[in-house]
């Protein structure tokens, strides 16, 4: 089953304006965008959708009315669309829509889609680094331009609150086709669906029921300056950072998470590790140590001595 | 004997009705406490969400609310919080309560938060 990864996040919220202008400050691209909500992308088309919270269209909530209503799955190619459908049919009810996609539910309740993957392919190159023995950015291409339009590259991966985290990577594992790359022992997975080199689409942390939801979404950026600096004018519109940056050891992704009105944190990520089916899983219970390689915590521009009256 | 510290905060006209605001007292570049306005009466609570203990709540200065006002929500995982009590109604934190600060209003209006001197 080629499942490359989630194409969009579904959100119900109760401040469309709100939620609609995070997006747009965090550097998503509105489409459609309006009263009623709207599409907000990143550069391959991947987006997060936010939607009214009764709008009629919605798959039912989960019990904890947690924001998050529909993950929505990108699939190689019609044959695993239907392989998708066959493989759920077996125990629950798979919906067709109109559009052609496939709405079904897991084993912990979230509402999944999946659909013929709208990721257009990207021919950009990441962020170049030079070094003694390998100089990767051209001659007199300037690394820094604080001015340069920074646009989140692609939907990287979702992460779950889940009270049987055994249970729902089963699910992911052995009906849908995913991959365990990693694991915090007693906490849950970093899963791989079979389309992609990803370290992560999706992890799950166990928590106690009242708890099932969203614990974060991410974008793919250019590289960790565009983490750093994104992350920075994110600040400097008034948003809260929560943890970061720094830079995670499971997966090596550079991170800077911060609050939203998703009820859930969003996160910027760069760099992330790639694995194929070569990788053996490392497991480490979970920590301060074991989460990150470093930490850093904003703070303004400063400069030794202050600056000249 | 134990002493205490007045931090003047603002001014009454200085927060709306129906909204929440965020103060620095430690002049860290991080608000530390919180008000809200609901119904004339006036709210404060430590910016600091019960689930993790001492994590910033707002997702974007001052916005502590939920969207239709009703309820103090914490911007990291959604739970909500009754403005009057501060106990969670729903979310991570569920049986737990937000820590209010102690307020003082003086004649002239001023808002003065009640801190024991360190």
């Amino acid at each position: 089953m080629k499942i490359i990864g989630p194409d969009a996040l579904v959100f119900g919220v109760d401040d469309i304006a709100a939620a609609s202008q995070y997006l747009i400050d965090y550097g998503l691209q509105a489409v459609d965008a309006g009263p009623h909500g709207g599409r907000f992308e990143a550069l391959d088309g991947t987006a997060i959708i936010v939607t009214r919270q009764d709008d009629p269209s919605l798959p039912a909530p989960l019990p904890t009315n947690a924001p998050l209503r529909k993950t929505i799955y990108g699939v190689a190619d019609q044959a695993t669309l239907d392989a998708i459908a066959a493989e759920l049919s077996k125990d629950r009810e798979v919906r067709r829509l109109d559009d052609g996609s496939l709405e079904s539910v897991d084993d912990m309740g979230f509402a999944l889609g999946f659909q013929i993957t709208v990721r257009r392919p990207l021919d950009l190159p990441s962020e170049r680094v030079n070094a003694p023995g390998d100089h990767a950015r051209p001659v007199n291409d300037v690394g820094v331009d604080e001015d340069r339009v920074i646009i989140p590259r692609s939907l990287s991966h979702v992460v779950y609150f889940v009270p049987d985290a055994a249970k729902a990577e089963t699910f992911y594992v052995e009906r849908l086709g995913f991959r365990c790359t990693d694991r915090f022992i007693g906490t849950g997975p970093f899963l791989q669906p079979a389309g992609t080199l990803d370290h992560h689409t999706l992890f799950m942390i166990e928590t106690p029921p009242f708890m099932l939801g969203c614990e974060h979404f991410t974008f793919h950026m250019g590289g960790p300056s565009e983490v750093l600096l994104a992350g920075t004018r994110f600040v400097n519109k008034g948003y809260e950072s929560f943890w970061g940056p720094g830079r995670h050891k499971f997966g090596s992704n550079w991170f800077w998470y911060f609050n939203s009105p998703f009820g859930c944190h969003v996160e910027y990520d760069a760099d992330m590790d790639l694995h194929d089916e070569e990788w053996e899983a490392r497991e480490a219970p979970i920590s301060a140590d074991a989460s990150q390689a470093f930490l850093f915590q904003y703070r303004e521009k400063w400069i030794p001595g202050g600056d000249p009256q | 004997m134990e002493t205490m510290n007045l931090i003047e905060l603002c001014h009454l006209d200085e927060i709306a009705e129906g909204t929440s605001r965020g103060f620095d007292t430690s002049g860290r570049g991080r608000d530390t406490v919180f008000l809200v306005r609901q119904n004339g009466e006036l709210f404060g609570y430590r910016n600091a969400c019960p689930h993790y203990g001492t994590t910033p709540m707002a997702w974007r200065k001052d916005a502590y609310l939920s969207g239709d006002g009703s309820r103090i929500v914490c911007a990291a995982h959604g739970a909500q919080f009754d403005i009057a009590t501060g106990e969670c109604l729903q979310g991570a934190c569920l049986g737990q309560s937000l820590t209010p600060v102690r307020l003082t209003i003086t004649d002239d209006g001023r808002i003065l938060l009640e801190q024991d001197a360190q």
